[in-house]
């Protein structure tokens, strides 16, 4: 098997949406000699590029699921996992960055540092991954790289530092400039594969020496050889520099950038030489993983091929075979007939075939080693399983998966579609922590929810595609609920006692709010007036009560009930008498309380750039919301807000036009508050109809 | 309203605060002496008559300035009996705003956009700024006549706390302590908190309303609990 470790890069290329991410990626095939044609991105030619293996992702022209590639460049090893940049994909994302060991901030020389990118970096950041930032698109009018490494410094808070020039920018872009090696590069033939070098033209001879002395400067903080030789003015060889950025790099206080432009095929060759460069392997990274004989202690990975198997299955896709589970070894090696355990069920598996992955094709292996990304059939697991090997029992830690924000109704048209949206919701469940399903078996209707609509809207049109269950789109429902406001009393009979067997229980008490907790009893019968053994009917019926209240049939929260009084009969008094008669007394006491209706109030936080806050507040308050506050960054203004989770529907579209897509905004559930009375009384009015109706 | 008695019985009434709309307000001690506990207590006096209250706070988070208006509102919950506190805690939250700034991100110009942005869209038309954690060592005399211009342009009340060192002991002739002692004229009410011999704070109440008083009016803080209680 191989190899030596040190010429291995696990890699993600990662950032907003249409910086050209996709197409970068299918050049970097393309000269690795993967592909052997290169197709536009959105298929002007009637094939999509190689990556986007999903009909829809090239009908929509961005990209949904991650896939992993292998390629390689110049005797190393490079696996890519290509990750969608939209907001609502943060899950394929993180899991990316929990997997690789450095990554390219892919950044649009024109838009420049945006929302998305600041959600990636910090992404980035969380999960200590070294990164090179790409900015890309530099043949498009109004490219301006210089002030996107500015942004990378102000709004990212990134020392980034240029090691290249552009020869000419816009559609004079003609070639780069490398200030390492400080030589011209141009890129000849068609697909712009010939790499010829040059000297520096004459007119960039200046800027290029003053460059090159900033990025020196920056760098010899990170080598005191480099430092030395600056001081003593002695010539400096190439891999002194290149010593100094990749320890920079690696420590993560330093991001180089490069320029170029994907779509002119200017710029991958020597990106992909800085991907080897400075770009950790997976022995520079440390990963640690929790000892589950040892009550969860930390320990670090080995990377050493002869310590037992550890590897993290990070990524599931269903297809005709079966199962396809992604997994990266952290240690030891992984053969074709091995057995491995799932650390988190305990259960076997035997590996069956193993595949290395390209974008839709699959070349069949016989074993990887440490550090390594490969694919399995036929093992069942969930995304985020640990598997080891000779007795090992540890798990990688687990993912940070963020709280569903959205949730909607779907209904299955037909019965057909009934069966198949089942069979799709397992199995998207299955690959997406993130998305969650449930069924409301009142109004059986089936309630998604995850990170975002565009989120929601993908799933939805994937089962209409990949599974033919169509379903009507409901518009979402709000998780209401009831509680009461004051202490009322009730004191209720229950009887039937017209011949024969009866039923008689008399129940008497009161019901109060309960300041903190959903339900509590209180039993204060003396005496006997209840005989002991009916006092947990009693308990029993008023915990059905709370199921459904009476206002709009949500449920009560936040009620204390006590009895203190009642009455029995020798022969009719039964549990289920003594059930009625709660049911009976709470629903009394219930009307008497003051009973109001509340709703989910969400925590919401909108970033963006400051020009557009007073538009954003303005959205904000319009919806019923209370901003609490305003932090202000200096580029860019954060809004707090307390919003009614009922008036956040399409809120995302509102904001993106409202800011030019460059704000964004997270939400998470705060608290119930009370409703205002005009939607308290529409919403007693709705239930009342329906009630009518059935 | 119902909150008349809390507004009587607040201590700070004998300042006479809000009575007169455009007044600039310092507040000055040394660090942890309880600045922010009595800009917040300024706040809520004026919240409780009525007035809507920005709140700036430089260096500081959105969450930890929330957590000082509900810490204050519990302990004045728990001296006076409110009948529905959760009106009380939900009014305040309506009528305060929370504008935080990082330390270089703070100018006049930038609270001017973002003042204006809550006017012009109608979400808050403020009628007292307070402006916590301002950095009065490295202003000068011009950027605070900026910000009392604005202030006086969109008739508010302003009050402003301000670190004095220990070992900076130059003061201005009406006894305004470093670094305020060149801006003193400025501020028409100024409060010193100095720390007393038996562990309470003593509001030293230097200026009000652009008279000087003598001998303070025995006001204090509890230290405990960073309440303004009279003596």
């Amino acid at each position: 098997m191989k190899k030596d470790l040190k010429k291995v890069r696990n890699i993600g290329i990662s950032a907003h949406i249409d910086s050209g991410k996709t197409t970068l990626t299918e050049r970097i095939l393309f000269y690795t000699q993967r592909i052997h044609a290169i197709h536009e991105v959105r298929g002007k030619d009637g094939v999509g590029a190689t990556m986007d293996s999903m009909e829809l992702e090239k009908e929509r022209g961005i990209t949904i699921q991650s896939a992993a590639t292998y390629c390689s460049w110049k005797d190393y090893d490079v696996n890519i996992i290509d990750t969608p940049g939209h907001v609502d994909f943060t899950i394929e994302v993180e899991r990316a960055l929990r997997v690789l060991d450095g990554a390219v901030l892919v950044l649009c020389s024109v838009g420049g540092v945006q929302s998305q990118s600041i959600t990636v970096n910090r992404q980035m950041t969380r999960y200590k991954v070294p990164r090179i930032a790409f900015i890309n698109k530099c043949d498009r009018t109004g490219a301006n790289p210089f002030r996107v490494a500015q942004q990378l410094r102000d709004k990212l808070d990134q020392n980034a530092v240029m090691i290249q020039l552009p020869i000419g920018l816009e559609s004079d872009l003609e070639g780069i400039i490398d200030l390492v090696r400080m030589k011209a590069v141009y890129f000849d033939g068609d697909q712009g594969e010939t790499i010829r070098i040059d000297e520096i033209p004459a007119q960039l001879r200046d800027d290029a020496e003053a460059k090159r002395e900033e990025l020196l400067d920056a760098v010899s903080m990170f080598s005191d050889e480099l430092m030395e030789a600056m001081l003593e003015e002695a010539e400096i060889p190439e891999t002194m520099i290149q010593d100094a950025i990749r320890r920079g790099t690696l420590s993560l206080e330093l991001t180089p950038v490069m320029i170029g432009s994907a779509y002119k095929n200017k710029g991958v060759q020597l990106l992909l030489d800085a991907v080897n460069a400075y770009l950790p392997c997976p022995t520079d990274v440390e990963n640690t993983a929790l000892d589950l004989e040892k009550d969860e202690a930390e320990v670090v990975v080995s990377n050493n091929p002869e310590d037992p198997l550890v590897a993290l299955a990070f990524k599931l896709e269903d297809g005709r075979y079966g199962q396809l589970t992604y997994i990266r070894t952290y240690q030891g090696v992984i053969q074709k007939g091995d057995t491995i355990v799932n650390s988190r069920t305990g259960k076997k598996a035997k590996i069956g075939r193993l595949v290395r992955m390209h974008a839709n094709e699959m070349e069949e292996i016989d074993g990887a080693g440490s550090g390594d990304i490969v694919a399995l059939f036929g093992i069942d697991c969930a995304s985020g399983d640990t598997f080891c090997g000779g007795g090992a029992n540890w798990s990688m830690s687990s993912m940070h998966v963020p709280a569903p924000v959205i949730s909607l109704a779907i209904k299955p048209v037909d019965n057909k579609s009934q069966i198949n949206m089942s069979k799709a919701l397992n199995r998207f469940t299955k690959e997406d922590p993130t998305f969650k399903t449930f069924v409301d078996h009142e109004t059986s209707e089936t309630i998604i929810s995850g990170m975002g609509e565009l989120h929601l809207e993908v799933y939805i049109e994937r089962m209409k595609r990949e599974y033919n269950a169509e379903v009507e789109v409901g518009a979402p429902q709000v998780a209401y609920r009831e509680t009461i406001t004051q202490r009322a009393d009730f004191n209720y009979i229950h009887k039937k006692q017209t011949g024969g067997s009866g039923q008689f229980g008399r129940v008497g008490g009161f019901l109060e709010p309960l300041e903190e907790g959903e339900y509590e009893f209180v039993d204060d019968i003396v005496g006997g007036v209840i005989p002991r053994e009916y006092i947990s009917s009693c308990d029993k019926g008023f915990q059905k009560s709370m199921v459904k209240g009476t206002l709009t049939g949500a449920p009560i929260t936040g009620v204390r009930v006590t009895i203190n009084d009642g009455s029995f009969h020798a022969v009719d008094s039964s549990d289920i008498a003594f059930q009625l008669a709660s049911i009976g007394g709470f629903k009394q006491g219930y009307s008497k309380a003051g009973p109001v209706i509340m709703e989910p109030i969400m925590k919401v936080a909108v970033e963006g750039p400051s020009e557009f806050q007073g538009g954003v507040m303005g959205s904000l308050n319009q919806r019923r919301g209370v901003i609490v506050g305003t932090f202000e960054e200096g580029s860019y203004t954060v809004v707090e807000a307390e919003m009614p989770l009922a008036e956040m529907f399409g809120y995302s579209t509102t904001l993106r036009s409202l800011t030019q897509g460059k704000a964004e905004f997270t939400m998470e559930f705060a608290t119930y508050k009370q409703v205002p009375k005009s939607v308290a009384e529409e919403l007693i009015k709705a239930f009342e109809a329906q009630k009518k109706e059935a | 309203m119902g909150y008349e008695p809390l507004v009587q019985q607040n201590p700070l009434r004998v300042l006479n605060i809000g009575k007169e709309n455009n007044q600039m307000g310092l507040v000055m001690a040394r660090a942890g002496l309880g600045k922010t506990a009595l800009l917040v207590q300024i706040a809520l006096d004026a919240i409780l008559r009525g007035k809507r209250v920005i709140h700036v706070s430089i260096g500081e988070s959105i969450e930890k300035t929330k957590t000082w208006y509900g810490d204050i509102l519990q302990l004045i919950l728990q001296e006076h009996s409110v009948t529905r506190p959760h009106e009380l805690i939900d009014m305040v939250a309506r009528h305060r705003m929370i504008m935080t700034f990082k330390v270089a991100a703070f100018t006049r110009s930038r609270l001017e956009e973002r003042l204006n942005d809550l006017v012009l869209q109608d979400i808050f038309r403020p009628n007292c700024l307070i402006v916590d954690g301002f950095d009065f060592d490295a202003t000068d005399r011009e950027a605070l006549e900026d910000i009392k211009n604005l202030t006086e342009s969109m008739n508010m009340q302003a009050w402003f706390s301000a670190i004095c060192h220990r070992d900076d002991t130059r003061v201005s002739p009406t006894g305004v302590p470093a670094p305020c002692h060149e801006i003193d004229d400025l501020f028409d009410t100024i409060i010193l908190l100095k720390p007393e011999r038996d562990a309470t704070i003593q509001l030293d109440i230097i200026r009000n309303y652009g008279a000087q008083v003598e001998g303070g009016k025995g006001l204090r803080l509890d230290p405990t609990t960073m309440m303004v209680k009279e003596m």
